[in-house]
């Protein structure tokens, strides 16, 4: 296969990735919510994301007074693009790496790190109070579950010692990290509803702030937004199946039908864990991530490096 | 050949906005939009090291300006009373004893940069420059620096539990009081 072409194939992966697994995911979304309601989970919500994405785009964008506007859209524009950064990330199969670099972890946490400036400037920018309140909110809740990822992360590079992804995948060829490191999923899912900012965790756009730093937000200016903040859970949830499940490993299909299987696994789980919880008031997730969560995550790494000895 | 060219046209157009992004941080008029054209500086110092090759180095340099540059911001607008870096503010002061610095700091810096030897070591071929990197910086020292950091992290942990309102007179939702600065005093008049 030439070069083109592979590099071809690469990029309609990533943007399968966002497009196509965003939209499912936003359809499963809908659908856990109603069946946690008792309601059947009509046809039409296959649907429903296109058609709200039709009225966001038909909708007058409303601008406040004084905003910042650069930094108003280079935070709503943002989103999109981490979620392809982090995307091109994830090792489809033993030779199928976007972008595959020795210390790609580290640009992992750089991409979580960039969701967080993005999300506080897209509080800040309206010059509007709700929306500022629910950019400092993401700001203390991304520090308070950020370090606890980065323990993850590290605890998964510890049986590969190697800080590229796809390192990490291969060492799972005995055993997946789900069963040597058995804290680790659970921890992950914390961070897959944090960063997308869902459900329990949805303290920047949540109903109680009237949609925080949405709430100046309309037309395309929340349709973009929308559109980079539901691809976040898939990506992350497609982390969390390389990582912990062994990613593309697995017998008789190709590695990226693996990699979307247990992807779809992850983020069912991630879904359902939004849709069972409440959400947390601010004070109470940041106390709970540092003495509960924190503490575990030592655990949990500990626990990897002791079992990753030879 | 065309690679060359390109790492070399990326590099001027990486500078030139790392230059261009940190001069507009002392024009700006608010802290917040300080902070992240600072953090735009810094990306583009942090792909320059990318065309080094010096991946480690270029994405913990992403990594850690994110973060630091969205603490920085907060708490500078904390501090400051200056209702969440809305409201527009100089962001120079004691200009003199700062131009003496920056030329200084300037010269220092250039001076090395086209006077002084680098060592010429090519990191080997096939392996990355992360692990010689580690080596480099910690080489025999890796455990105690690994402690360290892991002291560190307990202690600042402590010190946020010890500062948290949370932390020594209830929970923050149950409308929990400090005691009073004297023991006489009490809160049941106030």
């Amino acid at each position: 296969m030439s070069a083109v072409a592979s590099w071809a194939l690469e990029v309609a992966a990533v943007v399968l990735m966002l497009g196509v697994g965003a939209y499912a995911a936003t359809v499963l979304e809908s659908a856990i919510a109603r069946i946690g309601a008792g309601v059947s989970p009509g046809p039409t919500l296959l649907l429903a994301p296109l058609r709200k994405a039709a009225w966001l785009a038909k909708q007058q964008t409303v601008r406040t007074e004084r905003p910042d506007v650069i930094g108003w859209m280079v935070a709503t524009a943002g989103l999109l693009p981490l979620a392809a950064l982090a995307a091109s990330l994830i090792p489809l199969s033993s030779t199928w790496v976007m972008a595959d670099f020795e210390s790609g972890i580290v640009l992992w946490g750089a991409v979580e790190a960039l969701i967080i400036v993005v999300v506080f400037l897209r509080g800040w920018s309206p010059n509007s109070t709700f929306s500022l309140i629910g950019g400092y909110r993401f700001v203390i809740q991304a520090f308070s579950y950020t370090l606890l990822s980065m323990f993850v992360l590290i605890a998964a590079a510890l049986p590969a010692q190697s800080l590229s992804i796809q390192q990490m995948v291969v060492t799972q060829q005995g055993l997946p990290n789900l069963v040597k490191q058995p804290l680790g999923l659970p921890l992950w899912i914390v961070i897959i509803v944090g960063v997308s900012f869902r459900g329990p965790l949805n303290l920047p756009d949540g109903r109680d702030l009237a949609g925080g730093t949405s709430v100046e937000s309309s037309g395309w200016d929340r349709l973009l937004w929308e559109a980079g903040r539901a691809p976040l859970l898939v990506v992350f949830s497609a982390m969390g199946a390389t990582i912990f499940l062994g990613g593309w490993l697995g017998p008789w299909l190709p590695g990226p039908v693996w990699v979307a299987v247990k992807t779809l696994v992850v983020l069912l789980l991630a879904l359902v864990v939004a849709q069972a919880l409440g959400r947390f008031r601010p004070e109470s997730f940041v106390e709970m991530a540092w003495t509960v969560l924190l503490p575990v995550g030592f655990i949990h790494l500990f626990q990897a490096g002791v079992t990753a000895l030879p | 050949m065309t690679v060359a060219i390109w790492v070399d046209i990326s590099f001027w157009v990486f500078a030139v906005a790392a230059i261009l992004t940190g001069w507009r941080v002392f024009e700006t008029d608010s802290m917040v939009r300080a902070s992240f054209l600072l953090l735009l500086s810094f990306l583009n110092v942090g792909a320059i090291l990318l065309l080094l090759t010096a991946e480690y180095l270029g994405f913990a340099l992403l990594f850690m300006m994110a973060v630091e540059m969205v603490a920085m911001a907060l708490f500078m607008v904390m501090f400051m009373m200056n209702p969440a870096g809305l409201n527009p503010m100089e962001m120079v002061h004691q200009k003199p004893a700062a131009m003496i610095a920056g030329v200084l700091t300037f010269t220092g810096v250039s001076v090395v940069a086209v006077f002084g030897e680098f060592p010429n070591r090519p990191v080997r071929a096939g392996g990355g420059s992360t692990r010689e990197l580690g080596l480099e910086l910690l080489g025999d020292s890796m455990m105690v620096f690994e402690s360290a950091g892991v002291a560190l992290l307990a202690t600042m942990i402590g010190a946020i539990v010890l500062a948290l309102r949370t932390g020594r007179f209830g929970a923050a939702d149950e409308d929990s009081v400090p005691p009073p600065i004297r023991p006489e005093d009490s809160h049941d008049d106030a």
